[in-house]
């Protein structure tokens, strides 16, 4: 793959994998388990479902890059000191730098609601937060599919703001893939991401082809985490 | 030879793309392409030269990213000169013999306007002002705005241009496959704003291969009375034995825009993935066509962000709720710059079926130009109807257009020559359909003959300002029948003329007929009916009257604007027999529940079911005391799901549901207090805020929403609020209590310094803090006095303080 090229990627969420799993909507929103199917709370969330029918824009910018290692710590297109990168990277010679977002509609009824209904706010915020979870989830297991015929493996996806990873690195990412003008997120002040419902991250490529590839989850310090989630 | 002139007569021939190239020649990641002007001008230099001599006419300078958020102003001053020399020298070196221009070339800044975002609109201008300043003093032919992917930054930068140089300004923005701008614009949504504006030339780039921007090119050609342009990209870049190459020839894409071409796109070139050789190829297959003559469309269009409201053949329904005349709660909610109540006005008139929204905030001890603005600005945060801008503060009118993010209507001008005087020059500068009411300075004439005498001289002076007959709406003014039995025919008369001999567009505020008579709705409805007969465009009207919303449905049904009569079969079983109001929908009675609450309201609000807790409530209010509903039921009810919260038994949206829940019940009983004037019960004020920089604020609303519930009067200062604006909040009123919400690391140092700002200038006040980052330590650490982990711990802690005292 050329380095210099920044890949695109679109779903329509018709796709394998998009498949909307309500445990983790539930689990965003501060529930734990599922609600009666028959329950207020489940007609209002397949109120957002259907209010949301169609207002997803799925897209990933992404580019692949190689790397190299000095004293233990990575070298990559962009300063880290992070120990924590560090580990999960840990193995690689390339790494895959990607962005993605599922767009700003969801964002305009999360406003609308907020005057509305918090409730409704609320799962409508949970439901993005799962969409795009499931975005990165299907972008990664295709890059895992694609790459395996190199007999490589991908690590967990690394974010900036995971860890000892300063969220101060998304001011990077948003330049080495051009966000903006790839897929229209862009990047505040205070380095929050609109759409807000967007991610970015970072994954190395490993040459063990063998073993299981940990989750995100299971790479992060932060043990108290109300979204860890173990066993996914 | 000008631009313009040029195009009259010939097809365009823009360049290809620029970043691909230079990343080929080696432009690293993440590297500015705009320091490539000094550091490599050779590169730039041929690579331009190539493009005109493979036929460019066009050439853009390497100047996409070259804005003062990127780079310091003397840097950016170097680069830009730099640019367009670049530029000069590849026209000059080029051995094509077509005529050659030099464009500007502008991208977007890249930061998200406010609300989504949290850059200001006037910054925007701002910076974008910069980037024409330089490149008009080192000469260029024409301003290239393009790749915009947001309307309301296209908007910002088309009003810099315009504002900073007389020079052609074409405008291209970026559609994503569903069509539409990434912030919602439909194509005929930019045509409308953008022409609106006079850009010379409108059209697509970037995104998307030819094929696949079709529909939104059919669009463009469609509605657009000025040259379309088209600049797409090469399709999609792929992987090929460690090449990157893109999945459209340029046999396949000259043969693609040939086609358009000849549909009636008058300027082409290409995007990312096209190079010298597309745009030869492009030139080859077209040149020999004669270029199709771009035809005036005049289509009355209004726009949002994200659509239009075309004025034809179905009348168009202008919502007149939001205007404080008459209304005691709407003047109320001005004067205590309650927001929430005004927005919820709107989203009733949007449900109700309204397709613009008229918007009149005038009072006069309000400052009306800030108001009407700010009410603008958060109606389109959460709507998405075109509004109409209702004021007679000439700075208040331009201060609402300068910031609408579309084209708006504008409310109004009359004959007098004063006032056409004073808005005309606006509607030229920031676009809009104009509200012409036919009077003068003599007033309302009495003859239908008068008023079209006016509607004329109207048309001529608006012809002077090179505005169209088709940006006129006429509204031929309603005057009651009760004091002239004439008064509607003559209203009538002017309208049908106006429609059908002048060809404008009428609109009328129709209520007016009826005052002075009982029944009024039905002799409105009956005039309605009269006006759209006689070709009526749009109604000022009130959506909650159910004679108007039949008369609507009935005439569509009747004049062969709803197919099948499917609208009307929607909607006219809410209209077809009239609830009185205050009418309760039946409770469920399940006595077998029941049991485990002390009664039906409690159980209603521990469920969450708002409509039944709000008509339990209305029961229950015949025979109860108000605030033994309060303290026996309400807050009882609040208190299981509140346990039920911190035991974990129940969770945050059930927490919610149960809130809005009892919410309701509160709104009846506030209700009935104030009809009987006993006074309320608060647990006192509460300032509750996210701090600066942060612009996430559902946390925030939660904690609010509960603090309320229980009896807490919340000032809520929203998000992005700088320590300032909450120290003044809390000092003005003497607030013992104040809540800060931070979501990210990045703002708890706003937080901090809002904290110590409230001790110095409020020593008083209590502060609570919350938030996804936050942690007791933080809290310690920053100097809060209480650290929430959730709401309802909010709300025991400003419990437990006001009982203190």
């Amino acid at each position: 793959m050329s380095e210099n090229t920044i890949f695109l990627k679109r779903y329509d969420g018709s796709e394998k994998g998009f498949a909307i799993n309500e445990k983790e909507v539930w689990r965003y929103s501060g529930y734990l388990g599922l609600p009666n199917a028959d329950s207020e709370l489940s007609k209002l969330f397949m109120q957002c479902v259907e209010e949301l029918k169609g207002g997803f824009s799925y897209k990933v910018c992404y580019r692949r890059m190689a790397i190299g290692w000095e004293n233990g710590m990575p070298v990559l297109p962009f300063a880290s000191d992070s120990k924590g990168l560090a580990k999960c990277l840990k193995g690689s010679s390339e790494v895959i730098l990607f962005a993605a977002t599922i767009g700003l509609t969801i964002d305009r009824l999360i406003a609308k609601y907020q005057r509305l209904s918090a409730t409704k706010a609320l799962l409508m915020q949970a439901y993005g937060a799962e969409r795009i979870e499931c975005l990165c989830d299907v972008f990664c297991d295709e890059m895992q599919n694609r790459i395996q015929e190199e007999n490589l493996r991908c690590t967990p996806r690394f974010s900036p703001g995971y860890g000892d990873l300063p969220l101060e690195k998304q001011i990077d990412f948003f330049q080495l893939l051009d966000c903006n003008r790839q897929i229209g997120i862009s990047l505040n002040q205070s380095l929050l991401m609109s759409p807000s419902k967007s991610v970015t991250a970072i994954m190395g490529l490993t040459a063990c082809p063998t073993g299981k590839a940990k989750h995100k989850c299971e790479m992060c310090n932060n043990i108290t985490c109300a979204y860890r989630n173990d066993n996914r | 030879m000008n631009v313009l002139e040029y195009l009259k007569n010939n097809l365009v021939y823009l360049d290809g793309g620029m970043g691909t190239l230079l990343q080929k020649r080696g432009l690293r990641p993440g590297e500015l392409p705009e320091r490539w002007n000094l550091l490599h001008p050779e590169v730039i230099v041929e690579i331009q030269k190539n493009y005109y001599d493979a036929g460019s006419n066009i050439v853009c300078t390497n100047t996409f990213g070259a804005n003062t958020l990127k780079f310091e102003e003397e840097e950016l001053d170097k680069l830009i000169k730099a640019a367009i020399e670049n530029a000069k020298k590849a026209r000059d070196l080029s051995s094509g013999l077509q005529e050659k221009f030099v464009a500007l070339d502008i991208g977007p800044i890249g930061r998200l306007l406010k609300p989504y975002g949290d850059f200001d609109f006037e910054e925007a201008v701002a910076v974008y002002a910069k980037t024409v300043q330089i490149g008009v003093k080192y000469g260029v032919d024409l301003i290239f705005i393009e790749t915009m992917n947001d309307s309301f930054d296209t908007k910002a930068a088309l009003l810099a241009a315009k504002e900073n140089c007389n020079l052609p300004v074409f405008v291209s923005n970026a559609y994503g496959e569903d069509g539409k701008l990434m912030t919602g614009a439909t194509p005929a949504a930019m045509v409308a704003m953008l022409e609106g504006m006079h850009a010379d030339a409108i059209g697509a780039n970037c995104s998307l291969g030819p094929k696949q921007l079709k529909q939104v090119v059919e669009e463009y050609l469609e509605y657009a009375s000025v040259p379309v342009l088209l600049k797409p990209n090469a399709g999609l870049p792929r992987s090929e034995e460690g090449k990157t190459v893109y999945d459209v020839y340029p046999d396949e894409f000259s043969d693609d825009l040939s086609d358009y071409v000849q549909k009636g796109v008058r300027i082409v070139g290409g995007c990312c993935g096209t190079t010298p050789d597309y745009i030869q190829a492009t030139v080859e297959k077209t040149k020999d066509e004669n270029p199709r003559e771009t035809e005036k469309k005049n289509r009355t269009l209004i726009s949002s962000y994200t659509h239009v409201v075309e004025f034809k053949d179905s009348p168009v329904l202008i919502g007149e709720r939001i205007n404080p005349t008459g209304k005691k709660r709407f003047k109320e909610a001005l004067r205590n710059n309650d927001i929430d109540y005004i927005l919820g006005e709107g989203l009733k008139q949007q449900e109700k079926g309204c397709h613009v929204l008229d918007v009149n905030v005038g009072l006069p001890e309000i400052d009306e130009a800030a108001m009407l603005a700010k009410v603008c600005y958060e109606l389109q945060a959460i709507i998405d109807l075109p509004l109409q801008i209702d004021t007679t503060d000439v700075k208040a009118m331009e201060l609402a257009l300068r910031r609408y993010n579309g084209k708006a209507m504008i409310n109004s001008v009359n004959g007098k020559e004063e006032v056409m005087r004073e808005i005309f020059p606006l509607v030229k500068k920031y676009g809009g359909l104009v509200v012409c009411l036919t009077l003068d300075e003599d007033g309302i004439p009495e003859t239908a003959e008068k008023r079209v005498e006016i509607a004329g001289k109207i048309i001529s002076v608006a012809e002077e300002y090179g505005i169209e007959r088709k940006d006129l709406i006429f509204d031929t003014l309603a005057m009651t029948v009760s004091a002239d039995k004439n008064a509607a025919l003559a209203t009538l008369y002017a309208l049908d003329t106006i429609r059908h001999e002048l060809g404008c567009h009428t609109s009328l505020g129709v209520s007016n007929v009826s005052f002075g008579l009982p029944n009024r709705e039905i002799i409105t409805a009956a005039f309605f009916t009269c006006a759209m007969e006689r070709g009526l465009s749009a109604a000022i009207m009130n959506p909650n009257s159910g004679e108007m919303m039949k008369s609507y449905y009935a005439f569509r049904a009747l004049h062969g604007i709803d197919d099948n009569c499917t609208d009307y079969m929607e909607h006219i079983a809410e209209y077809a027999c009239n609830v009185p109001e205050g009418t309760i929908a039946p409770v469920l009675k399940d006595t077998k529940k029941n049991l485990e609450f002390g009664s039906e309201l409690q159980r209603a609000i521990v469920k969450g079911l708002k409509e039944q807790a709000a008509n339990l409530t209305v029961e229950m209010l015949k025979n109860t005391e108000a605030l033994e509903i309060v303290s026996g039921q309400i807050i009882p009810a609040l208190d299981i799901v509140g346990k039920g919260f911190e035991e974990k038994t129940m969770f945050l949206p059930q927490l919610l549901m149960s809130a809005e829940a009892s919410q309701c019940a509160f709104e009846q009983i506030k209700k009935k207090m104030k009809e009987n004037s006993t006074e309320s019960v608060s647990r006192g004020k509460f300032v509750i805020a996210t701090v600066h920089g942060d612009i996430h604020d559902i946390g925030k609303n939660i904690v609010k929403l509960i603090l309320e519930n229980y009896g807490f009067d919340v000032v809520d200062l929203g998000k992005d609020v700088p320590p300032e604006t909450v120290a003044e909040a809390v000092v003005r009123e003497h607030v013992p209590l104040v809540g800060l919400s931070a979501l990210m690391t990045t703002t708890v140092p706003a937080m901090e310094a809002t904290i110590k700002l409230l001790r110095k200038e409020a020593p008083w006040a209590k502060v609570v803090v919350g938030g996804a980052v936050l942690t007791q330590e933080y809290a310690d650490s920053i100097g809060a006095d209480f650290y929430a982990k959730d709401a309802m711990a909010t709300v025991r802690y400003a419990i437990k303080e006001t009982e203190n005292k």
